[in-house]
């Protein structure tokens, strides 16, 4: 699959998994609740994973050898930019959409 | 029912009725009324009295805004009722001139003196009765007390008519009678009060007559009529025991008479007979509410070796019978009508008595009719679910801020309202009256019951609405208790997180995620500001999980 397609759905995908940890991780009781923080732990640490393992995926899906892998590579670096700003702005909109929700802890 | 409403806690157990009633208005049972508290006694440190003064103050103080006046009363919410209060203690401190009968009385000063001191001799015992120390109050001598408070009523009314001499706690009692007067006959007056000890046993009788008499004075020939005025109160028989006094107790004048509980039940019994006969209480009392508690009475100062008589340290714990009586007010505060025709009714209850201990239900409480007794259960359920919130989950009742957890809370998810409206001040108010309704640790780790911990207590092992995993004592039970699932009956419990390998289950969770999505209908609930926004959010969130239950 085309670089320029299949890294940004990684992205989501990652983005997704940050959501759903996100959302499993309890409200905390007290005056000073830690779940905030660990929220916005794991949707920047998706953030720094989303290019190591994006650029995986590109690696493993790259065709074995020819012209066909020059362009696969070429475009790894492009298609990974792009996951990681879908991430970013995905995150973004999703933490302001849903604001009082766990993962307007986000942003 | 457009009466105006008035309560008059009078000594010792009158005050812990009172309390009881506080608690009941601070649930929500009295939705969108303002209520006029007085609390009457002879003992100015009385220690029952301080806990219901620093209670009441507590309330006002929550339900006010900018201003400390008490607020405003709101509709389906909690502290929905507005409380007014006022106070007036008999003055007895002055050594010397006021501190006995004999001082007070001067009954030997007079140019009838000799007729004066053989009268007094007639009915009241020279060498005990008329000296003991007063300031403690009337020590189960109602014969003397009903004189006495009749008569310091009438001297504060005195005082205020002539406008010299008035002390703070006369003023209080004028601004009280100054309501009374102008509501007249749309007024309902409930009276808390034993028939069995001293101070509330003496003035029941005499309190509707000596209001009347304290207003003809003040107001200088207006008048009260008291078959207009609807008045209620609790024939509450003796349910509570003390330490005999000693008989070196009883060596010292001051201590001359001492109350003792062993009489509390004969006492109890000639009160009855007098209540049944005395026609001047049967034309003036619409409505008698009977509370006895038929086992055994609980001692309320085990381990002392002496009786307190009064002061500061008597502070006995509540009793489920308080409950019951802060019920019966609430009864006639909420009856569409109380007939002042003919003579007063006589109002009983029972509950239901197996395996050595009462099992209660609401209806036994409040009945069915209107259904109060679902609005009690969902009401003292919501509020005791929210006094878990914040003591257990929140800390409250172990040294943190446990309502300050609920405003950060709603900050985290971006809800700013509260943010600059609300201090931490009045969010430590709002901790404060959750450790009195539910518990407290002391810096020592020392568990202390609140009222409703208090009040389960004097019928255990008996039942009433709430499981026993309710009144957790130890941190580690309260830290894990579920505060959406504190009833009895399963039916009652809030929806919960899926339960997956034994793992979620609880209502904590969609509770707070709740609060992120109500929206608070100020007009609605009548609300003023926003500490009472905050109060109705809380409180529309348990409403909605409650409603919501599995």
């Amino acid at each position: 699959m085309n670089n320029y397609i299949l890294l940004p759905v990684v992205g989501v995908g990652m983005l997704l998994i940050a959501a759903l940890i996100s959302n499993i991780i309890k409200y905390e009781g007290g005056a000073n609740p830690k779940d905030p923080r660990k929220r916005k732990v794991v949707f920047w640490l998706f953030f720094v994973l989303n290019p190591v393992l994006t650029y995986a995926v590109g690696l493993m899906t790259s065709p074995a050898s020819g012209i066909a892998k020059t362009k696969h590579m070429d475009s790894l670096p492009v298609g990974l930019g792009i996951g990681v700003v879908v991430y970013l702005l995905l995150g973004f909109i999703l933490s302001k959409v849903m604001k009082t929700s766990k993962v307007g802890n986000w942003f | 029912m457009n009466d105006q409403l008035y309560v008059i806690g009078v000594g010792g157990t009158g005050m812990r009725c009172l309390e009881s009633f506080v608690h009941l208005c601070a649930i929500g049972m009295l939705d969108g009324q303002e209520i006029n508290v007085l609390t009457l006694d002879t003992d100015a440190a009385n220690g029952n009295l301080q806990r219901v003064r620093e209670l009441i103050n507590s309330y006002r103080s929550i339900k006010s805004g900018a201003v400390n006046d008490g607020g405003t009363p709101n509709q389906n919410t909690f502290f929905s009722s507005k409380l007014n209060y006022y106070h007036y203690h008999t003055n007895y401190m002055d050594q010397g001139t006021r501190d006995n009968y004999k001082n007070l009385s001067r009954v030997s000063e007079s140019s009838a003196a000799d007729e004066n001191q053989m009268l007094s001799d007639l009915f009241l015992d020279k060498e005990t009765v008329q000296v003991f120390d007063l300031q403690d109050g009337y020590r189960a001598q109602t014969h003397l007390g009903s004189q006495l408070m009749f008569h310091g009523l009438v001297e504060a009314a005195r005082n205020l008519a002539s406008g010299t001499n008035i002390s703070d706690t006369e003023k209080s009692l004028g601004e009280f009678i100054d309501k009374l007067e102008q509501s007249g006959k749309n007024s309902r007056v409930f009276v808390f009060g034993s028939v069995f000890g001293g101070t509330g046993a003496s003035s029941i009788p005499v309190l509707p007559s000596a209001l009347r008499e304290a207003i003809r004075i003040r107001s200088k020939g207006s008048d009260l009529d008291l078959k207009d005025v609807k008045f209620g109160s609790t024939l509450l028989t003796s349910y509570f025991q003390f330490t005999k006094p000693s008989d070196k107790q009883k060596q010292n004048t001051k201590d001359a008479v001492i109350a003792s509980s062993a009489f509390f039940p004969l006492n109890s019994q000639a009160a009855l007979q007098f209540y049944q006969g005395d026609p001047t209480v049967k034309s003036v009392y619409n409505k008698l509410y009977h509370i006895g508690w038929p086992l055994e009475s609980r001692s309320v100062d085990s381990g002392k070796s002496e009786t307190i008589t009064g002061g500061a340290n008597q502070t006995n714990s509540c009793h489920f019978v308080e409950l019951v009586a802060a019920c019966a007010a609430l009864d006639f505060f909420t009856a569409p009508n109380v007939d002042t025709t003919g003579e007063a009714n006589y109002v009983f209850r029972t509950g239901q008595y197996e395996n050595g201990a009462f099992n209660f239900r609401a209806s036994d409480l409040v009945g069915v009719e209107g259904n109060k007794d679902q609005k009690l259960i969902s009401k003292l359920g919501a509020f005791l679910s929210l006094a878990h919130i914040t003591l257990s989950k929140n800390k409250g009742g172990f040294g943190k801020k446990g309502f300050l957890g609920l405003k950060i809370h709603l900050e985290n998810a971006k809800i700013y309202t509260f943010k600059n409206s609300i201090t931490e001040a009045d969010l430590e108010q709002l901790d404060l009256y959750m450790k009195k309704f539910g518990y407290s640790f002391t810096k020592d780790l020392e568990f202390k019951s609140g009222w409703i911990y208090q009040v389960r207590n004097s019928i255990a092992p008996g039942k009433f609405i709430f499981s026993n995993e309710a009144f957790a004592m130890s941190i580690k039970e309260l830290e894990s208790l579920d505060v959406g699932k504190l009833f009895e009956d399963p039916n009652y419990h809030w929806e919960a997180t899926a339960k997956v390998l034994g793992m979620g289950g609880d209502t904590f969770q969609p509770w707070l995620k709740s609060l992120t999505d109500i929206e608070v209908n100020a007009e609605e609930h009548q609300l003023t500001h926003d500490k009472e926004k905050f109060i109705a959010l809380l409180h529309d969130g348990i409403m909605q999980s409650q409603h919501s239950q599995k």
